[in-house]
């Protein structure tokens, strides 16, 4: 176990190294911190409830594009070590395919995290500065954007660990736009008179991730309480589904011949 | 009777098939290569673009699955892992990060192969001085030219000081005097008892520093044995240049000593195997002939190479022409 962490940690890091080198990252990160200071602008063009319009836009603006900083990265991330052929020297050494993809994986879940510190803190830096109230809420709030981004890395993790960036793009978008309607096509599908529709409703709503489990930004920017119970089954159905999504992506990978 | 030394890397029957694309029919790419690297040996895997050299090692680099047959190195299957902490490869045309430094790319693979911390600083500096890269060592890999990544290659495949080193057209890209660093290298592993096996189509280097060699075409072994004995078989012969030698003794004198005659003018041209030289000079002597010069002709490696490509494809030519008769 020691021995396995000691050879995914430096992929890891390298990874990391690799994504910060990435002049589009900054590009997006820049467009997510100008957002919410745009929201500033947004909200001093209502009469009521500026602060809470101003949060509602960085909250937004945090989930949306260190979603997209997730896909983009993540796409890229096995299929370009195999088109580059870099892989090839790595897994000469003693190091197996599973600790290749979960060093990778742990790479890319750290660069979306440190982009989601930076915008919480430019989130934090913007209430502050127009006298926004800030509670626990927020803060469990960017927490679960943090594992929900964990659940899109390895969604992005699976698909990049057999088809092209372009494929991967378009499964992980599907799979995040999907993620986020299943709670709704599941209660619209109960609703249904036919029985295989309500299965098939039942099915992919077990199947699809299901995003809005991580989504709190209602309850914080209207004060509302979260219980703690909230957040942990959320971290724990996060967990979960993430180990299942890497387990068949090393399953998959494990398989691949690369050519 | 001498043991022979223990065998390092060892492949049997080992067929592969590719699969172009979805619909399309698979391609064989490997039939049935068998071979054997034995410990200490240099060992020199021979073939043209295409023979199917890169794609046994990526079988034996665990890269690619085979369709049928077996491949182990030091007694472990190929698709497991631990064996590879005792074995360094250079791919072929190597790419590494290019964000990296040179000495941060091999700190990186050296925490890979587990190199001690302790260790690990000493062990990158000998690496570094070993491939001569001592003076861009600190410099990005995207700035590195195709012969100093080629180097880097190399370093990072010896790290950690493994027993055995797969290396893939390892002069590829190198002007001369990389290419005689490299040379260097290999037979400095070999004094420390290390086994490489090397890629190549260079076949001055084959013939320079191999012990044995495995020669592969289309996919097929065409022969696997010492390098001495694969250049004996026709290695020395002599080009001799007559005068006034009657006809009908030429005729006969070309049966005998099994040489190649050709009239040229007033002088007669002839090849001979080295160890029918005396003979056929004795005999020619006798007839009455004028010997006007005799020079040693060494058959070159990639003279015989190209025999036993050509005779290789003729044998797939008829293997594929008795196929459609019986299909």
């Amino acid at each position: 176990m020691t021995r396995s962490l000691q050879r995914i940690w430096p992929i890891a890091t390298n990874t990391v190294r690799e994504a910060i080198r990435h002049r589009l990252l900054y590009t997006l990160l820049f467009f997510a911190v100008t957002m919410i200071g745009v929201a500033v602008l947004i909200a001093s063009l209502s009469y009521v409830e500026g602060e809470r319009i101003i949060q509602d836009i960085g909250l937004a603006s945090i989930r949306l594009f260190s979603v997209g900083i997730a896909i983009f990265v993540g796409i890229g991330l096995i299929h370009g070590e195999v088109d580059r052929r870099t892989i090839y020297t790595i897994l000469a050494k003693p190091v197996t395919r599973a600790e290749f993809l979960l060093g990778k994986f742990v790479g890319l879940l750290l660069t979306v995290w440190l982009q989601l510190l930076l915008m919480g803190l430019a989130f934090v830096g913007v209430s502050l500065l127009v006298g926004a109230p800030l509670d626990l809420g927020y803060a469990a709030a960017l927490f679960l954007v943090g594992i929900e981004l964990m659940v899109i890395v390895a969604v992005a993790t699976l698909f990049s660990s057999f088809s092209t960036p372009m494929l991967s793009a378009f499964f992980t978008l599907g799979i995040y736009a999907l993620g986020h309607l299943s709670r709704n096509l599941y209660f619209l599908g109960q609703e249904a008179d036919v029985e295989n529709v309500r299965r098939a409703a039942t099915f992919l709503y077990r199947v699809l991730p299901d995003l809005e489990t991580f989504n709190v930004s209602i309850q914080a920017v209207h004060g509302l309480p979260i219980p703690a119970t909230e957040v942990g089954w959320a971290v724990l159905y996060g967990l979960a589904y993430t180990t299942a999504l890497l387990s068949l992506a090393i399953y998959i990978f494990h398989r691949r011949d690369l050519e | 009777m001498t043991d022979s030394p223990p065998e390092i890397v060892r492949v049997d029957d080992l067929v592969k098939d590719f699969r172009p694309g979805l619909g399309l029919r698979s391609k064989r790419v490997l039939h049935g290569v068998s071979f054997a690297v034995r410990e200490g040996e240099i060992f020199g895997f021979v073939g043209p673009n295409g023979a199917g050299k890169t794609t046994t090692l990526k079988v034996l680099m665990g890269l690619i699955r085979p369709t049928s047959g077996r491949a182990s190195i030091l007694g472990c299957d190929v698709g497991e892992a631990g064996f590879r902490q005792h074995i360094g490869f250079l791919p072929e045309n190597p790419y590494f990060y290019p964000f990296l430094t040179g000495r941060e790319i091999l700190r990186f693979y050296a925490r890979l192969c587990g190199v001690e911390s302790s260790l690990l600083a000493e062990r990158v500096n000998d690496l570094l001085a070993l491939v001569r890269l001592e003076h861009a060592s600190d410099a990005r890999l995207s700035t590195y030219s195709k012969g100093m990544l080629q180097r880097v290659g190399i370093a990072q495949a010896l790290i950690h000081d493994p027993e055995v080193a797969f290396l893939d057209e390892p002069m590829s890209g190198l002007d001369p005097i990389g290419r005689k660093d490299i040379r260097d290298i290999i037979l400095r592993l070999k004094a420390a008892g290390k086994t490489v096996f090397m890629n190549t189509h260079i076949l001055s280097d084959v013939e320079m520093i191999c012990d044995r060699v495995a020669i592969i075409v289309n996919g097929r072994i065409r022969y696997e044995g010492p390098i001495r004995e694969f250049l004996r078989e026709d290695e020395l012969r002599s080009d001799i240049v007559l005068a006034r030698l009657p006809s009908e003794t030429s005729t006969e004198l070309g049966e005998r000593f099994s040489a190649t005659l050709q009239t040229v003018g007033e002088t007669i041209e002839v090849q001979v195997r080295e160890g029918q030289v005396q003979g056929f000079l004795e005999a020619a002597l006798g007839a009455g002939a004028e010997i006007l010069s005799v020079t040693p002709n060494r058959v070159s490696l990639e003279h015989i190479f190209l025999e036993a490509v050509e005779e290789g494809e003729r044998a797939d030519a008829r293997a594929d022409r008795g196929g459609e008769g019986t299909s």
